[in-house]
């Protein structure tokens, strides 16, 4: 039986392979080819696509090219989700690889965030990471870290270095005994049908009787209609990291094992597909 | 004391199976196929710095 530390790592290498295709009413000099990338899922989008803007900055004049953003099917893509997250909402069950759009000229305004630097999304990485640790140990684990283990942390995203990430991370992850897991778990539940952003409220792992809290009680709490239906039949999926896990799973373990590198669970609910 | 990751009663446990056969699944669906692509980050031994 493989080890708990192989979902670690399969969950941090996992990697979608993505087609990048210029808009087609951008001004460019000629013809502009399609980029192909891997991108890792645990990443965000303006983080890892200086090698997209590179490419059609060749046929395109510079002053022709605002903020670069990208779209999917006429979604677009928030550069403060992860990728892999994004990915699963918008775009699960289709044929790969991914199709995203890429802009440069008229920015969504009311739907997307500036991303001018890499500091912009280090600052946006850092402060989720705060907030996941005041809801499982009050914020006491990242207080007392130093400015260089929040760096390593941060590093450790940007390069892509897994051993790095989680020499620090494990810190963040650790409860007592007593407790039997975090104070509250630091989850948001997304889906496509609803105009609001997630749904994230305070859930602790284990009841007050210390019976362990399962997927499936958070989401019967949260969105009952994604566990239950009246005629029985499955009406969502309920994934993460691209996969469904059971409800059964234990909260706690999810937290520990199927958190993004942000400390949260990003958990998606779609409408299970027709065909 | 303190104890992170590992939940001993569990690893036999279904729902613990299941998520490693469905990473793994995971792993072909979107990756076998395209191990030609660039990857997004380069792996190197020297990491690009800022300005200097």
């Amino acid at each position: 039986m493989a080890d708990d530390k192989d979902v670690l790592r399969d969950v941090w290498f996992g990697r979608i392979p993505t087609s990048f295709t210029l808009y087609q009413d951008e001004i460019t000099e000629r013809e502009a080819d399609p980029y192909y990338l891997l991108l890792p899922r645990v990443s965000y989008l303006t983080l890892v696509t200086d090698k997209v803007k590179k490419h059609f900055q060749k046929v395109m004049k510079q002053e022709d090219m605002g903020e670069m953003w990208l779209e999917y099917e006429g979604t677009s893509l928030k550069w403060h989700y992860p990728i892999g997250l994004l990915f699963d909402l918008h775009a699960s069950n289709t044929a790969l690889p991914w199709n995203i759009t890429v802009h440069f000229q008229n920015f969504p305004e009311k739907d997307l965030l500036h991303c001018t630097s890499n500091y912009v999304i280090e600052a946006h990485f850092m402060s989720c990471i705060k907030e996941a640790d005041v809801l499982k140990h009050k914020g006491q684990v990242i207080n007392e870290m130093q400015k260089k283990d929040h760096k390593q942390l941060w590093m450790g995203l940007q390069n892509d270095k897994f051993d790095q990430f989680w020499a620090i991370n494990r810190k963040l992850m650790e409860y007592s005994v007593e407790e039997g897991g975090f104070r509250y778990i630091p989850f948001r539940i997304y889906q496509t049908t609803s105009d609001r952003p997630f749904i994230q409220k305070l859930f602790r792992p284990v009841t007050a009787e210390g019976q362990t809290h399962t997927l499936g009680d958070l989401l019967k709490e949260m969105f009952p209609a994604a566990v239950t239906s009246d005629d029985g039949e499955k009406k969502y999926q309920v994934v993460i990291h691209g996969i469904e896990p059971m409800l059964e799973t234990p909260l706690q373990w999810l937290s520990e094992h199927l958190s993004y590198p942000d400390n949260f669970l990003h958990i998606s609910v779609i409408p299970m597909p027709t065909d | 004391q303190s104890m992170s990751l590992s939940i001993t009663p569990a690893q036999t446990a279904a729902w613990r199976k299941q998520i490693f056969e469905q990473l793994s699944e995971r792993s072909k669906r979107e990756m076998e196929n395209f191990k030609h692509y660039e990857q997004a980050i380069e792996q190197s031994v020297w990491v690009k710095k800022g300005n200097m």
